[in-house]
């Protein structure tokens, strides 16, 4: 009997074998990961972000989750805003004017090195604008914050620099703001991934698909940081980015909802942020203004704020929330007034607008807390106002062939809701692109309104402010191209152990040198 | 038996490269991830930079074309969303999802039996309706949110794991137990049948007859007419693992080929994915091969047996 047995054993053996063999390879950590179970270091800020970053590389740092680690903790800009005040403030460069209509001249701070033991001159930030504004490396912040526009820069002597645009630009030092400092030893035909700065923490290891590491820097020219060091790690579902503060493997933990649990350690913070419809005029029923004005009408925005996000974000009246230059507090939400809105469409409808023509509202999956809630209740509303509602809902790509140009045509009316976020401080940075008939996310414009925003792109001071106010109130009057909905309120998730207090640029720029020890 | 195994490379080969030719034409037809790369008002320039660059301006047959001379050269190209090397980032995220699988499997297959087993002895007893409660949930609840409540329970609420990450065994436990589940409800309701069925057979009355122990009448006789299906599954089921544990690994941060896929559709970063798929489909072809000959050869030595009987 027991000749031709065939055991439990046997059975088993070959996945056994196989499954021995894989671990045994490696004991019991993952494959090439190199950790086996890593305390808490206390002289360690431990964060966690939505994803990994695809690069470090420095002139991609207007990325939200490159720059959230890059910027002003590796790298440095020659002058930064203040989130707080919206004040440009001195960085790497100390001084700044303009020295005609199109032509800036900047003073360079003395006695800083780069990480890698070069100095930081004249040559090095104009390689830097170079490198990112002016070459064909396709950097982000090329087209995010200079357009197609070409700088000229100029080494006069070792701390001093000039830089000239093709046209007066008076917002050029808050363009500058944008770029990212790096020596003259960075490639200029390639991106890098691991750039070399002047800031306070330089990048120590990168386990992909793990985490990343920066250690302080002994040489850096500024304070020294509270902490020796930074640790990054990603999770892509937030709760399990609140988890991991709640249960201590974590001290700060980034982009969390107010459904996370992540309870009195959720600190709030504004983040810039607006949600808006944005309707396509050209096709029916949206290429009516009364629908579009039935549209605005026809949205619960104090409903959706209270219920949807316990009161969390506000009601919006423009795409940019108080703080950056040209938010017009005069304006205010759109009241929820459902029969205005049907009679507005009743109204479109005895003129011949064919008010039962199909509009897809075109979602995207994810891309903020409770976004699929809001669509249906978006659509539920304005179903009741009497128009026809498809929701569409998609991932990132498929959105981006209907926010940007070139847009998808033979789709019917779009009503598209956008997440638009202004980390700049200034109106250009969203009146540019959205507003007119050129701009990448603008689905029309007219010649006199464009007159209007050439005129305020050009302006300084007092007036650039009234400009670009009187153009909100004018799209909200005359064009409607927009529904807004709300200006959001960040969550960021933060260990009792640390002390930090976050502003409205934290979701782009966290800088570990802000942390401290709780006392 | 090797011309059968020479018969089912040939025969497995096929779907591998409509698989490959498959993926690469759907990426495509995506669209131009250009729109993902760059930034929202870059110029028409940029964007046809973009495109040349990275030579998405060719017809589609010239890009397979190319693609395949590069799979030749062992060239996957390179990852649009890191500038990595495409083949580098697949193999380095394969062996954490074929740790898992593998660990989770045998695991589920020891488990199985054991309760399969014990609910066989007496079907419709107590220990058989336990069994098969606990089996038909665990087949049946979806990984996401067990992965949370794992969590939630052990994870915060305990604080006797990790909620995430690689670092330490303890980590291993909450994707495991998470990823077992179902295999483990699958296996049981198949060893359990097939063991029914095994202990009403004459051969192992006459082993009891004979005077053999409960014990060594199960794990000697019946297992082993019962063990064939319960393997030809768990092989499927483990084919399923290596395909990735999407959810598992994109909720518990787990570095692997699952979650590198998910991340590579998603950024349209078309090297990426066809390495993934091209490194699993192999991988899958090999497995499948292994099950066959497994049970090819588990059939070879039951057959004499059973005959005897």
């Amino acid at each position: 009997m027991s000749s031709s047995k065939l055991p439990f054993a046997t059975v088993l053996k070959w996945p056994a074998l196989a499954s021995v063999a894989v671990l045994g390879l490696s004991g019991c950590t993952v494959a090439n990961t190199d950790d086996g179970g890593a305390a808490a270091a206390t002289d360690s800020v431990r964060v966690v972000l939505s994803q990994e970053p695809p690069t470090l590389e420095a002139c991609e740092s207007n990325l939200t989750s490159t720059g959230v680690v890059v910027r002003s903790n590796v790298t440095e800009p020659l002058i930064e805003r203040n989130p707080q005040s919206g004040e440009l403030e001195p960085k790497l460069a100390t001084e700044w004017k303009a020295t005609s209509d199109t032509e800036w001249t900047l003073k360079l701070r003395e006695g800083v090195n780069f990480q890698d033991g070069t100095a930081f001159n004249a040559e090095a930030a104009a390689f830097t604008i170079e490198r990112a504004v002016n070459s064909k490396l396709g950097c982000n912040v090329e087209g995010y914050v200079f357009g197609d526009a070409d700088l000229a820069v100029k080494a006069v002597d070792a701390t001093t620099l000039t830089v000239t645009t093709p046209e007066p630009d008076p917002i050029l030092p808050l363009r500058l703001s944008f770029l990212e400092v790096v020596p003259t030893s960075t490639s200029s035909t390639e991106k890098v991934r691991e750039p070399i700065g002047t800031g306070p923490y330089k990048i120590d290891t990168w386990d992909a698909g793990q985490k990343i590491t920066l250690s302080s820097w002994d040489g850096y020219w500024g304070d020294k940081p509270a902490y020796a060091k930074a640790e990054y790690q990603w999770r892509s579902e937030s709760s399990v980015r609140a988890a991991m503060v709640t249960s201590g493997e974590a001290d700060v933990a980034m982009g969390l909802s107010p459904d996370d649990n992540i309870g009195d350690l959720g600190v709030d913070y504004p983040n810039n942020e607006t949600v808006a419809l944005r309707m396509d005029a050209n096709e029916a029923p949206l290429n009516d203004i009364r629908v579009r004005q039935a549209v605005n009408f026809a949205i619960d925005k104090e409903g959706i704020v209270s219920s949807l996000y316990q009161g969390k974000h506000q009601v919006a009246a423009q795409l940019v929330p108080e703080g950056i230059v040209g938010h017009n507090s005069e304006l205010k939400g759109w009241p929820f007034d459902l029969d205005k809105a049907k009679s507005l469409v009743a109204e479109a409808k005895a003129d011949g607008v064919d008010t039962s023509a199909q509009i897809s509202l075109v979602v995207r999956s994810a891309q903020f807390p409770k976004i699929t809630e809001l669509a249906q209740v978006l659509q539920e509303q304005l179903s009741q106002a009497g128009l026809n509602v498809k929701l569409k809902m998609l991932e990132t790509s498929q959105h981006l062939t209907y926010q940007v140009r070139p847009f998808p045509e033979d789709e019917g009316a779009v009503a598209l809701m956008t997440q638009h976020g202004n980390q700049a401080g200034d109106a250009a940075f969203t009146v540019d692109q959205y507003m007119l008939s050129t701009g990448a996310q603008s689905y029309f414009g007219t010649p006199a309104f464009d007159a209007m925003i050439k005129k305020a792109d050009a302006a300084s001071g007092d007036e650039r402010k009234k400009e670009f106010e009187n153009i909100f109130a004018y799209q909200n009057d005359k064009v409607v191209q927009f529904a807004h909905i709300s200006h959001q309120t960040g969550i960021l998730g933060l260990a009792k152990s640390l002390s930090y207090k976050p502003n409205s640029s934290s979701g782009d720029e966290l800088r570990i040198s802000e942390m401290t020890p709780a006392s | 038996m090797l011309i059968y195994l020479r018969k089912r490379i040939v025969s497995s080969a096929l779907p591998l490269v409509v698989v490959i030719v498959g993926v690469f034409a759907l990426a495509r037809m995506t669209g131009n991830p250009a729109s993902l790369y760059l930034p929202l008002n870059a110029t028409q320039q940029m964007r046809d930079d973009f495109t040349a660059r990275n030579g998405l301006d060719q017809p589609l047959l010239v890009q397979m074309t190319d693609y395949f001379g590069g799979v030749l050269r062992l060239d996957f190209g390179q990852s649009l969303r890191t500038g990595q090397d495409a083949a580098a980032m697949a193999l380095r995220a394969f062996p954490a999802t074929l740790q898992l699988a593998a660990t989770t499997m045998v695991l589920a297959v020891v488990l199985a039996l054991v309760v399969g087993c014990w609910a066989a002895l007496k079907p419709n007893g107590i220990a058989d309706r336990i069994s098969s409660f606990i089996s038909m949930a665990a087949a049946s609840i979806p990984d996401f949110w067990l992965a949370i409540v794992g969590i939630w329970i052990f994870a915060i609420t305990l604080g006797w794991l990790p909620t995430s990450g690689v670092s330490g065994a303890s980590a291993w436990v909450l994707p495991i137990a998470t990823l077992l589940l179902r295999p483990f409800g699958v296996l049981v309701q198949i060893v359990r049948g097939s063991m029914v069925s095994a202990l009403s057979e004459p051969y192992i009355k006459l082993a009891r007859s004979r005077g053999a122990g409960e014990l060594r009448v199960v794990t000697h006789h019946a297992l082993r007419n019962a063990a064939a299906p319960a393997l030809t599954v768990a092989g499927d089921l483990t084919v399923g693992l290596v395909n990735g544990a999407v959810v598992v690994e994109t909720i518990f941060g787990w570095p692997g080929i699952g979650k590198l896929m998910i991340d590579s559709i998603l950024q349209r970063d078309f090297a990426v994915l066809q390495a993934a798929v091209l490194l699993t489909a192999v991988a899958i072809f090999a497995l499948n091969i292994l099950i066959d000959m497994g049970y090819a050869l588990l059939d070879a030595r039951v057959r004499p047996v059973t005959v005897k009987a």
